[in-house]
């Protein structure tokens, strides 16, 4: 009958540890290399943090991507076949994977648990079908769109560098990042984590819970689709590949390994698993054997992810070590 | 009449859970739902709280027809339950379960969370004062940090309730308050209920403890498969061939 | 368009399907079991592929012990996997799938490293084909296909009948009540888990003749297994035939009427109509 340990890392110390990383990250570096790595962590952040968020509530969206894809294909294509500069379609993608979000959402939410799991992940193969299968013309089909611009110029700035893309993504990340934080911490964030727990509950207590796993799941999307627009004028390609599978599985595991009990675990778990995929990536098979060892050890014992490793590792100490966990006596009620 | 049933039936399959039942409750009382096991009484709740749909009837409170709406819904218009398992949300702590259920009183909505607007800092901070008003009031103001899940029985039940009253609610359905707990503590829900019927809050119970029932109800409901069989005073009820008969053969009444 | 056409076009739908039924049928047991979904289900039937490669192929052994050997090796595995891995993990169903992605790329970048990336074709050990009323068929599916039924009614006939099979239905319907009345929930999960993983490693071995054998090749079974347990319902073993039955039927037909690119989206189509209207499957309830 312990009380709670306040949590280690305020929103505000968090956010401002995140920030202080992104910018000085210049500092130290302008190789081109670096700069990408980094850049594609921001995106993967974005992209997990909003996952996450759905998480919170106890759904896994295999679809996250599927939104990501909408967004940039949205906006490759007003930029490419209607000439519209970068700076509108940024958001006219994000709103569009939000509007489809909506239909999607209402039904997937029908159900709940691993059904849901299976719909989402049903749906999200048949948009990746979809944009590889059908409209050539316009989607490229099996080989892909190529020829997307970067984005144009804006307040007289260019962005033709890696670093000026860099400060673009660092940018939409650390406003996601600091919304997503702050609705963590909120009621929204309590009542998200409520619902995971008891969600029948939650509905007696006058929430509509429906309602609320939709808005969770249409803020998701909106945040994907914001990602997958720059997305498509980062890369300057797309292939459907880009948002199926197995991009959506290493979003899951970013989300997973770093902890989803917590609101950084995104955070720690995506910026640990890319710099350890590009460290293992000169093994070829041995960077995928040794991944999956990764993830089959950290989940054996740190089940809650890299954000609770002091408490797992403690556990484990204990345990190799045998010592007894608690006085007799704690247990025992008033 | 604050709650009113009418006509209503529920039906499983082949079952008839609840059948024509009609019942009328007063605002600013203690009403008592008893019968023996399997009678109907949870799926009674379930059918005013929303949770499941009639088959038959219709549910009015307040003279507004809540049947057939949301459990959100129904809960906004002023009810409140608890549930026979008692449901917590066990990983959080005390606090943060009441503050759930002040909801109503705090800011609801994305707008206000994500801009953490001085309306919605303020709204929080009475949101808090409230929850922390009622745990005091229900003897878990200490324990406030506590994780639920790891509360005794008597405080999870203790909760319970004040998660209920944390809606703000004018109905407070309570489905087996007293499962579980001693004679002492029965006592002191008896009169943690008293006083909320002081306050004005109206009190619909399922109890298998018949002394208490008697004891705290100003009218009792009894149903026996489904069916109402008999309705009253205390008193009344007691003293009823019908009861009696429904009793004798499934459980001892005055547990 | 003839009536035969169209029967044929079912049957050779058909042909393959009841493989596909018991990949599904081993996920879908071990799901009942141990209420997690096992993505590496596919790399058991590689394994399966690979057994028979090396045992058949290679060195000879005739095609049937061949595949009892296969089912037993794997079921050994799967045995092991669930002791080592999985037997802490009843129940926490997002863990269980990281867990099991991590164990798909070990096993696959082990399969590459040990067995190179290339196809290695299996020789059939039949011949020929067979023709019944008007119809086609080749022998060799036809033994495919006679060997999975028989494998699933011998399923159906150990969880039925033997006491190892009723225990597991016992945990697979309430573990609680099952440990009470004694039964070893840790030695029905390891057991579960093999039946699972042997029921896919005979699956892979039937194919590999069919379909050749690669490190990818558990992939697409898997991919087939999922649609059909959704739809036919996660947790019933009649609901897998039937869903297989289905899904086999109507990508048969679909491939008279559609290229196959939307042919392989006419499952997930499935999935989602199925999980819109009756998200427990078609048998499912449990």
């Amino acid at each position: 009958m312990e009380p709670r340990q306040p949590a280690a890392v305020t929103p505000t110390v968090g956010v401002a540890l995140i920030t202080l990383a992104i910018a000085a990250l210049p500092l130290l570096t302008r190789d081109s290399y670096y700069l990408d790595v980094a850049t594609t962590i921001l995106m993967n952040l974005t992209l997990t943090m909003s996952f996450r968020l759905q998480v919170r509530t106890g759904q896994i969206n295999m679809a996250h991507i599927s939104f990501m894809g909408i967004g940039a294909y949205t906006s490759a294509l007003l930029v490419t076949r209607l000439g519209l500069p970068f700076w509108a379609t940024l958001w006219v993608g994000a709103l569009i994977a939000a509007l489809l979000a909506v239909p999607i959402g209402s039904v997937a939410l029908r159900v709940s648990g691993p059904y849901y799991f299976l719909i989402t992940f049903a749906f999200s193969e048949v948009v990746r079908l979809f944009f590889n299968n059908f409209f050539e013309d316009l989607f490229g089909g099996p080989s892909g769109l190529v020829g997307i611009p970067k984005p144009g110029r804006l307040l007289g700035m260019t962005f033709n560098s890696k670093l000026a893309l860099y400060w673009l993504m660092a940018a939409i990340c650390v406003v996601v990042v600091v919304a997503l934080v702050r609705l963590d911490y909120s009621r929204f964030g309590l009542t998200a984590g409520a619902i995971r727990q008891a969600d029948p509950v939650v509905e007696t207590l006058g929430v509509n819970v429906f309602q609320f796993k939709l808005t969770t799941f249409v803020l998701g999307s909106f945040v994907a689709g914001l990602a997958g627009v720059f997305f498509a004028h980062y890369r300057q390609v797309l292939h459907s590949s880009d948002f199926g599978l197995e991009p959506m599985v290493l979003l899951v595991v970013f989300t997973v390994i770093g902890g989803t009990g917590s609101v950084w675990g995104p955070v720690i778990g995506t910026i640990v698993m890319t710099l350890a995929s590009e460290l293992l990536r000169e093994l070829h098979h041995y960077e995928i054997l040794v991944f999956g060892a990764v993830l089959i050890l950290t989940m054996l014992f740190a089940p809650e992810g890299l954000v609770a490793l002091p408490s797992a590792t403690r556990r484990l100490l204990r345990r190799l070590f045998g010592r007894a966990t608690e006085p007799a006596g704690a247990r025992l009620a008033p | 009449m604050l709650l009113e049933l009418r006509g209503v039936s529920r039906r499983f399959g082949g079952l008839l859970a609840v059948s024509d039942l009609s019942m009328a409750i007063g605002a600013g009382t203690i009403h008592g739902l008893i019968g023996p096991n399997g009678a109907g009484k949870s799926t009674a709740f379930n059918l005013i709280t929303g949770v499941i749909p009639l088959t038959a009837g219709e549910v009015l409170f307040k003279r507004e027809r809540i049947s057939g709406l949301r459990p959100s819904e129904i809960c906004r218009r002023g009810i409140a339950r608890t549930f026979q398992a008692t449901a917590l949300f066990r990983e959080y702590t005390v606090l943060q379960n009441v503050l759930i259920g002040a909801h109503l009183v705090a800011a609801r909505g994305l707008g206000p969370a994500l801009f953490w607007s001085r309306g919605y800092r303020e709204r929080e901070r009475r949101a808090r004062e409230r929850g922390r008003a009622l745990l005091s009031s229900l003897g878990l103001g200490a324990v406030a940090g506590h994780v639920a899940g790891q509360l005794p029985h008597r405080d999870q039940k203790a909760l319970a309730l004040a998660m209920a009253l944390a809606t703000g609610a004018e109905l407070v359905i309570l489905d087996e308050p007293l499962a579980g707990l001693t004679d002492q503590e029965k006592t002191e829900t008896t009169n943690v209920l008293r006083r909320l019927k002081e306050q004005g809050v109206t009190v619909l119970l399922v109890e298998h403890d018949m002394k208490a029932v008697m004891g705290v109800c100003d009218t009792v409901t009894v149903l026996d498969h489904g069916v109402r069989i008999a309705e009253g005073t205390p008193r009344e009820i007691q003293a009823n061939p019908a009861v009696i008969e429904a009793y004798l053969g499934a459980e001892e009444p005055g547990a | 368009m003839s009536i035969e056409l169209l029967v044929q076009a079912l049957l050779n739908g058909f042909g393959l399907a009841m493989v596909y039924v018991l990949v599904a049928l081993g996920l879908t047991l071990i799901f009942s079991i141990l209420e997690i979904i096992n993505f590496a289900h596919g790399e058991f039937y590689m394994l399966g592929g690979y057994v028979t490669y090396y045992v058949y192929a290679l060195f000879g052994l005739n095609y049937f012990a061949t595949l009892g050997l296969a089912i037993l090796t794997v079921g050994l595995a799967g045995v092991v996997a669930e002791r080592l891995i999985f037997h802490d993990l009843r129940g926490k169903a997002l863990n269980a799938f990281i867990v099991s992605l991590g164990l798909l790329w070990v096993m696959q970048a082990g399969a590459q490293l040990a067995f190179g990336v290339l196809d290695k074709p299996v020789p059939s050990a039949f011949s020929g084909v067979v023709r019944f009323f008007g119809l086609i068929m080749s022998v060799e599916r036809l033994v495919v296909s006679l060997s999975a039924i028989v494998l699933i009614v011998a399923l159906y006939l150990f969880l039925r009948l033997s006491r190892p099979g009723r225990a597991m239905r016992a945990v697979a319907q309430d573990p609680d009540a099952a440990a009470l009345q004694g039964v070893n929930i840790d030695a029905v999960s390891a057991l579960g888990f093999g039946v699972g993983c042997a029921l896919a490693g005979g699956a892979g071995g039937l194919l590999a003749p069919v379909f050749a054998v690669s490190p990818a090749m558990g992939a697409l079974p898997v991919v087939k297994a999922f649609i059909i347990i959704i739809v036919g319902g996660m947790g019933s073993l009649p609901g897998a035939v039937l869903g297989g039955l289905l899904l086999g039927g109507v990508e048969g037909l679909g491939t008279l009427f559609m290229g196959s690119a939307a042919v392989n989206m006419l499952g997930f189509v499935m999935v989602i109509v199925v999980l819109l209207l009756r998200p427990r499957g078609l048998v499912g309830g449990a």
